[in-house]
C-alpha cells in the first residue's frame, strides 16, 4: 500500500531519442491509474522506469516517499504483470507463483498457503501442476497475475496485460481485474493502448502522446472535458467528429456555423463560453457520434448529408455520411430510435439530415488544438 | 547520373532497371567511401574530444575536490579509505604498489622498456671478468630479444591498465564525494561484493574470458604485428643471436616486384588469387548444395527424413583429420581409387589419375572433397531456416500461380540469402583461413616451383594461411615474413568484411534479429 | 524450443492437387529417393572403407581393394604396442578438461553479451570481431615460445594445449549468444521483479532453459581437441609422448611410413571416431538445435 510520485522523470535513449519528457504525476495510495496512449507514446517506458527495468535518465521516482532511482527492481516493493506473461517455461504453475517467495526464503508451508490461496481466487487450482506451455492464453494471464499477487507488494504494475487475449476473453478478464483490485486493495499502475480498458478500469487516466502527458483525469473528466484535440479523439469510440468552423457571437449568444448551418450554442456550454469570454473566429468543433441525431428537412440546424456506409452493430448503427462540402461525419444511432421502415432506406446514397445541440459541443483552438473552456 | 523517382523507376523495362541499378551501385561507391572516411574521421574526432573531456574533468575534480579526493591523485584509494570504503581503497592501493614495485624491480618494467629501442645490445658472449685479482674469461648470458619484446609489450599494457585504474580511482572519488554531499550513505565493501553477483554481475562474468583473450590473443597479436618490423627468424632467434628493428624492410621484401622472378609479391599475388577462388567455391558450392539436400530431405512425401539426416550428421561427428587424411590417401597416386581402377582394367599402371599431382586436378579435387565435408553442416542450417519460412508465403505464391521453380527463386532463395547473409560472410572468411582441409588433403601441393620463395616450398593449393604456416616451419623460420603475411590476411579479410557489411542491410541492426 | 521436430509437413501447402500433378510428384519423389541413396553412400563409404580395412591382416599398406582377404585384429594389437595409447590418453584428457572449462567461459561471455547492456558492450563486440580477422595461427609462434619458457611444451604439451584452447575460447561466443537472444528478455525482467539477483536469474531461469546450447557447447568443445592438428603439432613438436591422436597418426601416413602403418591408421581412426560418434549420436538433438537456433543468428 503506497503512493507513487514521479517528479520530472525523463527518459533519453543512447541515440538521443527522448522517450519521456518531464513526467510529473502523484499517484495516491490504493489508486488505480491507467497510462494510455498510442504505441510509442512512452507509457511502457514510464512503467518500466517505475519498475526499475529501465534506467531513469533524469528526475526522481518515489515509492512510499522513498526515492527508488538507484534501487534494483526487487528492492522496490513492486509486482509486475507482463504483456507476454513472462512465465518461466521450465517451472510448473505452482513453482512459477512460488518463485518469488522461495527467493525470499519463505517457509514452504507458508508458500503452500499463499500459492493455493491465490490459485483459488484466480480459479487455476486445477492447473497448479501444469507447465505454462499447456495453458491457454487466459490461464497464463491468471498465473502471471497470481505470481504478482503473492508478493504482497506495495505497487502492482501491469504492462498491457490483456492485449494478447482475444476480444471476448479480454472483456471477461477486464471485469476480473476490477474484482481483483477490490480484493487486493493496493496501488495499481496499468498500461494499455485500449481506451476502453482505460475508461472501465481507471480511477484516473494518464493520456500520453510522444512522451508528453496530454491529460490526467478521471474517466469522466477525460470524456466530458478533453483538454485538447488529441484526448478528444483518443477517448471514445467511434472517435469524435472534428469540424473546422467558425465560432460567432450575436445578440442571443455564441453560435457555430458547421457547413453553413447556424446552430446556437445553448445550455451549459454556452454559459461556459460566455464566462470564459471566448474569442470568436475559426475553431475546431468536436461532436461525438452518439450526440448527433437524425433530423428532418426544415428542422432548425438540420445539416443535409449523404449516406456512404452503414455499419450495423446490433443495438446501434454507425452511419458514415458526408456533407455537401465532402466532409465525412460519423453518426451513431441506437437501432431502437429508428422509425418503422426507416432502417431499410439507410443504404449508400440515401439523402438525410443530421443535427446536434449546443450542450454536446467541444471547442478547440484551431492552432493550439487546446480546449477553449479549459485553457 | 540522373535519379528516377519511384514511379518513374517502375515504368522502366527490365533491362533498364538492371542498367539503372548497376550504374547506381557503382556511382554510389565514391559516396560510400566518402561516408566511411567521414565516419572514421568522426570516430577519431570523438576520441580526441573524449580524451580532452577526461583531462578537463581531471582538472575540475582536482580543483573542486576535498583533501580526500586530491590525495587520491597521488596515492590511489586513499580517498576511498578515508571515506570508509576500505575494501575498494585497499584494492586500489595494492594495485598501485604492485605497479610501482614491478616498474622499479631490477628486471622490472623500466628495465624492459629501456631495452625496447633496439631489443638488446649483445647476445651471449665471453667477457673478461676480474676474479681473485686476475682477469678470467667468463660466459655472459647477454640479452634476450624475445623476452625484451615480450616483456616490453607486457609493460606497455600494464602502464595503460594503470592509467585506466588511476582514472577510475579519481572518478570514484568524485562520485563518492557527490553522494556524501547529497547526504546519502556510500556503498560498503559488503555492498560492493554483493553487487558483483547482481547489478555488476557482468563484470564478474566477463573477468575470466576477457583476461584469457587479452593474454592469449590480444597480446600475441600485438607482439606478432611488431615482429613484422624486426628480423626475427631461426638465425636471429633473440637468444643466440639478437634480433632488432628493421623498419619497413620486410614489407619492402614482400612488395618488391621482380619480373618473372621468385619474389614474395609474385607468390602473394598467386596465392591470394587461389585463396579467393577457393573461398568462393568452397562457400557457395556448400551453400547451394547443402540447401538442395535440405530441400530434398524436407520435401513433403519423402519418408525416412530422420534416417537421411542422421546419415549426413554422422559425418560431422568423425574428427576431420581422420576423414581428410583417409580421403587424401584414397585419391593418391597409389591410393584406393587409382589401384581399383587398375584392378578393374580401366586404366593402365603409369596412367594413374593425377588427383594430387596436376595443379588443376588438385584444385578441383579439394573443392569437391570440401563439399563432402561441408554439406552436412549446411544441410542442418538450411533445414532450420527453411522450416521458419512462413507457410502462407508458399500458399499465397501458389494461388498467385507460381510453379515450384518460381517458388524457390522468388521466395526460398531471397529468404535464405537475407537470413544467412552474415553467415555467408563468416563462412567465406573462415574458408579463406581453412587450414585443416588444405593442409591435411594436399599439404599445399603440388609444388609450384616458379613462385616458391624464401626457402618455403609453395604449392598450387596453398592458401595464405598454409603459406604462413610453411614460412614459419621451413626455410629458416622467417617469422617476420609470416607476420607480414598475417597482417596482409587481416587486411584482406577486413576489406572484404567492410564491403559486404556495407552491402548487407540485415547486419546493421543487431536488435532487429532479436 | 526443445520440442521442435525437424519436419516440414505441417508447414507445407495444403492445396488439392490434380491427378497430373500427383504423377509428376511421384516421379520427382522417386528421383529424390535415388539421389538421397546415392548421397548416403557417398557420405558413408569412406567410413565403411576405414572400418573394413582396419581388420585387414595380410598387407599393411594401401591396396586396390576394400574387403580384407584375411581378417584379423593385428592392427588393433599394434595400436596397443605403439605410442597410440599415450596419444589417446593425452587427447582424452585435453578434450575433457577443455569441454568443462571452455563451456563455462563461452557461456559467461555469450550470456553477458546477450543480456547486459553496459557501456563498453558495443566496442567490445566490435573489437573482438576485428580481432577475429587476424589468423589465429599467427599467435602460435609466440605462444610456443612463452609456453616453452614455462616448460609446457613437448612432453608437457597437454597442460600447455589446454591453456591455449581454453584461454581464447571466449572469442567463440557467437552461436550461444544467438541462442540466448531467442530467450525472451521479459523472463529476466519478471525474475528480477520477483526478487532474483542477476546471478540468480542466470542460475534459476536462463540455464535451465538453455540446456540445448549448454550441451551443444560441451559437445563442440569436447570434439574440437580430437581433430586439432596444427596447434598440437606446433606445441608438441618432435616429442611423441606429447602428441595428440591427430599429430601422432598424421605421421603414419607420411611417405616412408604409410607402407607399414596404413591399416593401423584405419584401426586408430575407428578407435578415435567411435566414442566421439556415439556421444554425438546420443546428443544429436541438441547439436541440431544449437546449429539451427544459434549459428545463423550469431
Amino acid at each position: 500500500m503506497a503512493s507513487v510520485k514521479l517528479t520530472k522523470v525523463k527518459k533519453v535513449y543512447d541515440n538521443n531519442v527522448v522517450a519521456v519528457h518531464d513526467f510529473d504525476l502523484d499517484i495516491k495510495d490504493k489508486e488505480f491509474v491507467v497510462f494510455v496512449g498510442p504505441s510509442g507514446c512512452g507509457k511502457s517506458t514510464t512503467l518500466r522506469m517505475i519498475a526499475g527495468l529501465e534506467e531513469i535518465s533524469d528526475g526522481t521516482v518515489e515509492i512510499d516517499g522513498e526515492v527508488v532511482n538507484d534501487l534494483q527492481p526487487k528492492d522496490r516493493g513492486i509486482a509486475m504483470v507482463f504483456q507476454n506473461y513472462a512465465l518461466y517455461p521450465h517451472m510448473t504453475v505452482y513453482d512459477n507463483i512460488a518463485f518469488s517467495l522461495r527467493l525470499q526464503k519463505v517457509p514452504e508451508d507458508v508458500i503452500y498457503e499463499k500459492v493455493t490461496n491465490a490459485a483459488e481466487i484466480l480459479g487455476i487450482t486445477e492447473y497448479l501442476m501444469r507447465k505454462p506451455r499447456a495453458l491457454s492464453g487466459g490461464q497464463r494471464q491468471r498465473v502471471a497475475i497470481g505470481r504478482a499477487m503473492v508478493r504482497n507488494s506495495k505497487v502492482f504494475l501491469m504492462d498491457e496485460p490483456l492485449s494478447n487475449l482475444d476480444a471476448k476473453l479480454r472483456n471477461q478478464m477486464r471485469a476480473e481485474i476490477i474484482l481483483l483490485r477490490q480484493k487486493l486493495n493496493t496501488t495499481f499502475i496499468y498500461v494499455t493502448h485500449d481506451q476502453t480498458e482505460a475508461m472501465t478500469l481507471a480511477d484516473r487516466i494518464v493520456i500520453m502522446k510522444d512522451g508528453f502527458i496530454m491529460q490526467v483525469g478521471t474517466p469522466e473528466e477525460c470524456f466530458d472535458m478533453p483538454q485538447n484535440l488529441f484526448v478528444a479523439e483518443f477517448i471514445g469510440a467511434p472517435k469524435m467528429n472534428i469540424i473546422r468552423t467558425e465560432l460567432g457571437k450575436d445578440g442571443s449568444g455564441y453560435y457555430v456555423k458547421p457547413f453553413g448551418v447556424k446552430i446556437p450554442v445553448d445550455g451549459s456550454k454556452g454559459e461556459a463560453l460566455k464566462a470564459k469570454g471566448a474569442a470568436t473566429g475559426e475553431i475546431l468543433l468536436g461532436v461525438r457520434p452518439e450526440h448527433i441525431q437524425m433530423a428532418h428537412a426544415g428542422d432548425p440546424g438540420a445539416i443535409p448529408v449523404t449516406l456512404e456506409v452503414n455499419e450495423m452493430m446490433g443495438s446501434e448503427l454507425h452511419l458514415h455520411v458526408f456533407t455537401e462540402d465532402g466532409t465525412r461525419v460519423i453518426v451513431r444511432i441506437p437501432t431502437i430510435d429508428l422509425e418503422p421502415g426507416e432502417r431499410e432506406k439507410l443504404v449508400a446514397g440515401y439523402k438525410m439530415y443530421i443535427t446536434f445541440q449546443g450542450k454536446v459541443m467541444h471547442f478547440f483552438n484551431a492552432e493550439t488544438e487546446k480546449n477553449l473552456l479549459t485553457d | 547520373m540522373n535519379r528516377y523517382s519511384d514511379l518513374e523507376y517502375l515504368r522502366l523495362s527490365r533491362g533498364q532497371k538492371f542498367a539503372y541499378n548497376f550504374t547506381s551501385f557503382f556511382a554510389g561507391i565514391p559516396q560510400a567511401l566518402k561516408n566511411a572516411g567521414i565516419g572514421i574521421g568522426r570516430f577519431f574526432q570523438r576520441i580526441a574530444l573524449a580524451i580532452g573531456g577526461e583531462f578537463a574533468d581531471l582538472y575540475k575534480t582536482f580543483r573542486d575536490g576535498d583533501w580526500k579526493t586530491k590525495s587520491s591523485y597521488l596515492v590511489m584509494g586513499l580517498g576511498s579509505i578515508a571515506r570508509g570504503q576500505v575494501l575498494r581503497g585497499l584494492l586500489f592501493l595494492l594495485f598501485e604498489l604492485v605497479f610501482i614495485v614491478y616498474m622499479v624491480l631490477p628486471q622490472g618494467g623500466i628495465f624492459w622498456l629501456s631495452k625496447l629501442d633496439n631489443l638488446g645490445d649483445s647476445g651471449p658472449h665471453k667477457e673478461m671478468v676480474m676474479q681473485y685479482g686476475q682477469s678470467v674469461e667468463t660466459f655472459v648470458a647477454g640479452d634476450n630479444s624475445f623476452r625484451i619484446l615480450l616483456y616490453g609489450v607486457l609493460t606497455l599494457f600494464f602502464i595503460v591498465a594503470f592509467i585506466f585504474t588511476w582514472r577510475l580511482n579519481i572518478k570514484q572519488n568524485k562520485i563518492a564525494e557527490g553522494i556524501l554531499k547529497s547526504g546519502k550513505p556510500l556503498r560498503s565493501g559488503k555492498d560492493d561484493l554483493r553487487s558483483l553477483v547482481d547489478d555488476q554481475f557482468h563484470k564478474t562474468l566477463l573477468a575470466l574470458p576477457l583476461t584469457g583473450i587479452l593474454v592469449f590473443t590480444v597480446l600475441p597479436i600485438f607482439f606478432m604485428v611488431l615482429v613484422a618490423f624486426t628480423n626475427y627468424d631461426a638465425e636471429h632467434d633473440g637468444l643466440n643471436n639478437l634480433f632488432t628493428w628493421v623498419g619497413l624492410t620486410n614489407f619492402n621484401t614482400m612488395f618488391n616486384w621482380t619480373a618473372g622472378g621468385k619474389s614474395y609479391s609474385a607468390a602473394f599475388g598467386e596465392i591470394l588469387t587461389w585463396t579467393l577462388i577457393w573461398a568462393f567455391f568452397a562457400t557457395f558450392t556448400n551453400y547451394f548444395l547443402g540447401m538442395l539436400v535440405a530441400m530434398m530431405i524436407n520435401k513433403k512425401g519423402i519418408k525416412l527424413k530422420k534416417l537421411w539426416r542422421t546419415v549426413l550428421v554422422l559425418t560431422i561427428a568423425i574428427p576431420q583429420f581422420i576423414s581428410l587424411l583417409y580421403v587424401s590417401k584414397m585419391f593418391a597416386k597409389n591410393g584406393l581409387i587409382n589401384l581399383s581402377l587398375i584392378n578393374l582394367g580401366w586404366i593402365q599402371p603409369g596412367q594413374e589419375l593425377p588427383f594430387w599431382e596436376d595443379p588443376t586436378w588438385a584444385r578441383i579435387t579439394v573443392i569437391l572433397i570440401n563439399i563432402w565435408i561441408g554439406i552436412p553442416y549446411l544441410m542442418l542450417i538450411a533445414t532450420g531456416i527453411l522450416m521458419n519460412i512462413p507457410a502462407d508465403l508458399y500458399e499465397s505464391a501458389r494461388i498467385d500461380g507460381a510453379n515450384p521453380v518460381q517458388q524457390f527463386t522468388k521466395i526460398t532463395l531471397p529468404y535464405m540469402l537475407f537470413i544467412t547473409g552474415p553467415y555467408l560472410l563468416t563462412s567465406f572468411t573462415g574458408n579463406m583461413n581453412n587450414f585443416n582441409v588444405i593442409y591435411l588433403l594436399t599439404g599445399g601441393g603440388p609444388t609450384n616451383a616458379s613462385i616458391s620463395t624464401g626457402g618455403a616450398a609453395v604449392g598450387h593449393t596453398d592458401l595464405l594461411i598454409t603459406w604462413l604456416f610453411k614460412i614459419t616451419m621451413e626455410g629458416g623460420n622467417k617469422y617476420y615474413m609470416a607476420s607480414v603475411v598475417g597482417i596482409l590476411v587481416f587486411v584482406v579479410v577486413a576489406l572484404i568484411s567492410l564491403v559486404v557489411y556495407s552491402l548487407l542491410p540485415s547486419i546493421k541492426n543487431e536488435e532487429d534479429f532479436q | 524450443m526443445s520440442n521442435k521436430n525437424i519436419t516440414m509437413e505441417e508447414g507445407q501447402p495444403r492445396l488439392k492437387r490434380s491427378m497430373g500433378q500427383k504423377a509428376a510428384n511421384r516421379i520427382s519423389n522417386t528421383v529424390i529417393y535415388i539421389l538421397l541413396i546415392v548421397i548416403s553412400f557417398i557420405w558413408l563409404l569412406p567410413f565403411i572403407f576405414i572400418f573394413l580395412q582396419s581388420f585387414r591382416a595380410e598387407l599393411r599398406g594401401p591396396v586396390g581393394y576394400v574387403v580384407p582377404h584375411t581378417w584379423g585384429l593385428d592392427n588393433y594389437q599394434r595400436l596397443l604396442t605403439s605410442n597410440f595409447k599415450k596419444w589417446y590418453l593425452n587427447t582424452f584428457i585435453i578434450a575433457l578438461v577443455v569441454a568443462a572449462l571452455q563451456t563455462v567461459i563461452v557461456l559467461c561471455m555469450s550470456y553477458t553479451l546477450s543480456r547486459f547492456r553496459f557501456k563498453l558492450r558495443g566496442p567490445l563486440m566490435r573489437f573482438m570481431l576485428i580481432l577475429g580477422m587476424f589468423p589465429g595461427m599467427l599467435t602460435m609462434i609466440i605462444l610456443y615460445r612463452v609456453l616453452k619458457d614455462l616448460g609446457l611444451t613437448q612432453a608437457n604439451a597437454v597442460p600447455g594445449l589446454i591453456l591455449v584452447y581454453v584461454a581464447s575460447s571466449g572469442m567463440g561466443y557467437y552461436v550461444s549468444k544467438g541462442f540466448f537472444d531467442t530467450i525472451p528478455k521479459s523472463l529476466d525482467e519478471a525474475a528480477r521483479v520477483d526478487g532474483a539477483t542477476r546471478s540468480q536469474v542466470l542460475t534459476k531461469i536462463i540455464l535451465p532453459l538453455a540446456k540445448p546450447i549448454v550441451i551443444y557447447t560441451i559437445l563442440t568443445a569436447f570434439m574440437g581437441p580430437w581433430g586439432d592438428f596444427v596447434f598440437a603439432r606446433y606445441i608438441a613438436f618432435g616429442t611423441s609422448s606429447g602428441y595428440n591422436v591427430a599429430v601422432g597418426m598424421f605421421d603414419w601416413l607420411s611417405k616412408d611410413q604409410i607402407g607399414q602403418w596404413y591399416t593401423t591408421f584405419c584401426a586408430g581412426g575407428v578407435v578415435v571416431a567411435l566414442p566421439v560418434t556415439i556421444l554425438f549420436m546420443c546428443l544429436q538433438k541438441y547439436y541440431v538445435e544449437g546449429v539451427t537456433g544459434g549459428a545463423v543468428k550469431g
